[in-house]
């Protein structure tokens, strides 16, 4: 265990003891889904650095993990909005209201997933049915959501961002940036001079391919071999490269997996179901800073000839990071 | 690899020197867990120069350019009681003013 003393806050959790970890992917409800927008949507006007934020939610103390991760995200904008005088309380207060107030659960006319196509990265794609499991059927949205929305509507008020910004963020987390990873990763099997620029340099060989991940930080891609298997975690928050393997999965945020990977890889992975012989070293990567990581699996045996498509279809995102490997084909 | 930080300072680890982890407290925004401070390790890469996020969390105009690197770990010099093999390791990310010589 670390020196308790040295501890930063609620936050920095690398080394506790935990619970066992929750590997079921909980995905994203359409107020998260919102929320996130937003903020990706404020960030990226450089107005409120990600630091800024970061030292908000941390000074949450006890109630860090009191609150749902978005929530925790998102009071934490409201938090540096106020702060950095981008609207006051009582302007805040006003709009507040006024969302409750003329706030209705929207009703809308799903596509019929069948007769959607459309291009991911210039591959087309088709939804299934369950993509639109959204939850404007079930519960009204959490109170902070609320928050969201006053502070997205003054925001665009004062025209610092506007609607598309946050729309084409959700939609991008949807439906373009989820599949990129596994096209990179689809490729490097089947291309060996690819596969070498991206162990070499990541970010520039990703750029070669046409994907522009918008993002300030470096990629770098380490490739699980006999030798080595590789495992990503951020102690600290939540880092992770979401331009290239979209939204974290539940787990990935979760205290306890934050907490355990870094001293006990082993018995993660085993509730992830791998298991990973002792002859071979297991290297945790902290994704605690500047960079973001990506793990190329290694290509599945009796997948001979398969074309890229085929490939991509036996990926997983958990792959991606880490905590799974794709089956060989028999 | 190419490296998106910025031009300057040039860094003053080499790859595989053997660190240790400044053992200190912080106030504020830091990106150096706990769990990691005063343990000794390598040098694995250096990642180029970034901003000192501890200046950039409090909104520091022209907060200083750092050195960051990728430093590696055997995980049993992390913790007393790691149960693993003797080779499993562990790389983060740390910026240069919180890496001393060994």
């Amino acid at each position: 265990m670390p020196h308790d003393s040295l501890k930063m806050g609620p936050h920095d959790v690398g080394g506790e003891s935990s619970q066992t970890i929750d590997t079921h992917d909980h995905g994203m409800t359409y107020w998260e889904k919102f929320s996130n927008g937003l903020r990706m949507a404020v960030s990226s006007t450089g107005i409120i650095k990600l630091d800024e934020l970061r030292l908000v939610a941390e000074g949450f103390g006890e109630a860090y993990f009191e609150m749902e991760y978005f929530q925790r995200n998102g009071l934490a904008l409201v938090a540096l909005c106020k702060k950095k005088s981008l609207f006051s309380e009582k302007e805040f207060q006003l709009e507040l209201d006024n969302q409750k107030k003329n706030f209705k659960i929207p009703i809308i006319d799903l596509p019929n997933p069948k007769e959607l196509v459309h291009l991911h990265d210039g591959v087309a794609h088709t939804h299934k049915g369950a993509d639109f499991q959204e939850d404007e059927f079930g519960e009204g949205p959490p109170d902070f959501y609320f928050d969201m929305l006053a502070t997205a509507a003054i925001l665009k008020n004062k025209k610092i961002i506007s609607q598309s910004d946050i729309q084409s963020r959700i939609e991008k987390f949807d439906s373009v940036f989820p599949f990129r990873g596994i096209s990179v990763v689809t490729k490097a099997w089947v291309d060996a001079d690819f596969r070498e620029r991206l162990l070499r340099d990541a970010k520039s060989a990703i750029k070669d391919m046409g994907i522009d991940l918008e993002s300030f930080a470096d990629i770098i891609c380490f490739a699980q071999s006999e030798e080595t298997h590789h495992i990503v975690v951020c102690t600290l928050c939540s880092c992770y490269p979401r331009t290239l393997l979209g939204m974290p999965p539940s787990w990935y945020k979760s205290r306890s997996y934050r907490s355990r990977v870094v001293h006990e890889p082993r018995a993660v992975l085993e509730e992830f179901g791998v298991i990973i012989p002792a002859s071979r070293e297991v290297k945790v990567h902290d994704s605690n800073a500047d960079m973001r990581y990506l793990i190329l699996p290694q290509r599945p045996e009796g997948t001979n000839g398969w074309s890229e498509e085929a490939l991509s279809k036996l990926i997983s995102r958990d792959h991606l990071v880490g905590v799974g490997v794709p089956d060989n084909v028999i | 690899m190419s490296y998106s930080g910025l031009a300057n300072p040039k860094p003053k680890f080499g790859l595989d020197e053997e660190i240790i982890i400044s053992k200190r407290g912080s106030r504020g925004h830091c990106r150096t867990p706990a769990y990691i401070r005063g343990k000794a390790g390598r040098i694995e890469r250096y990642c180029g120069n970034f901003r000192n996020p501890e200046q950039l969390a409090e909104n520091i105009k022209d907060a200083d350019i750092i050195p960051l690197y990728r430093c590696i770990f055997n995980q049993h010099d992390i913790w007393d009681n790691y149960k693993g093999p003797k080779t499993d390791t562990l790389e983060i990310e740390i910026y240069e003013h919180w890496i001393e010589r060994s």
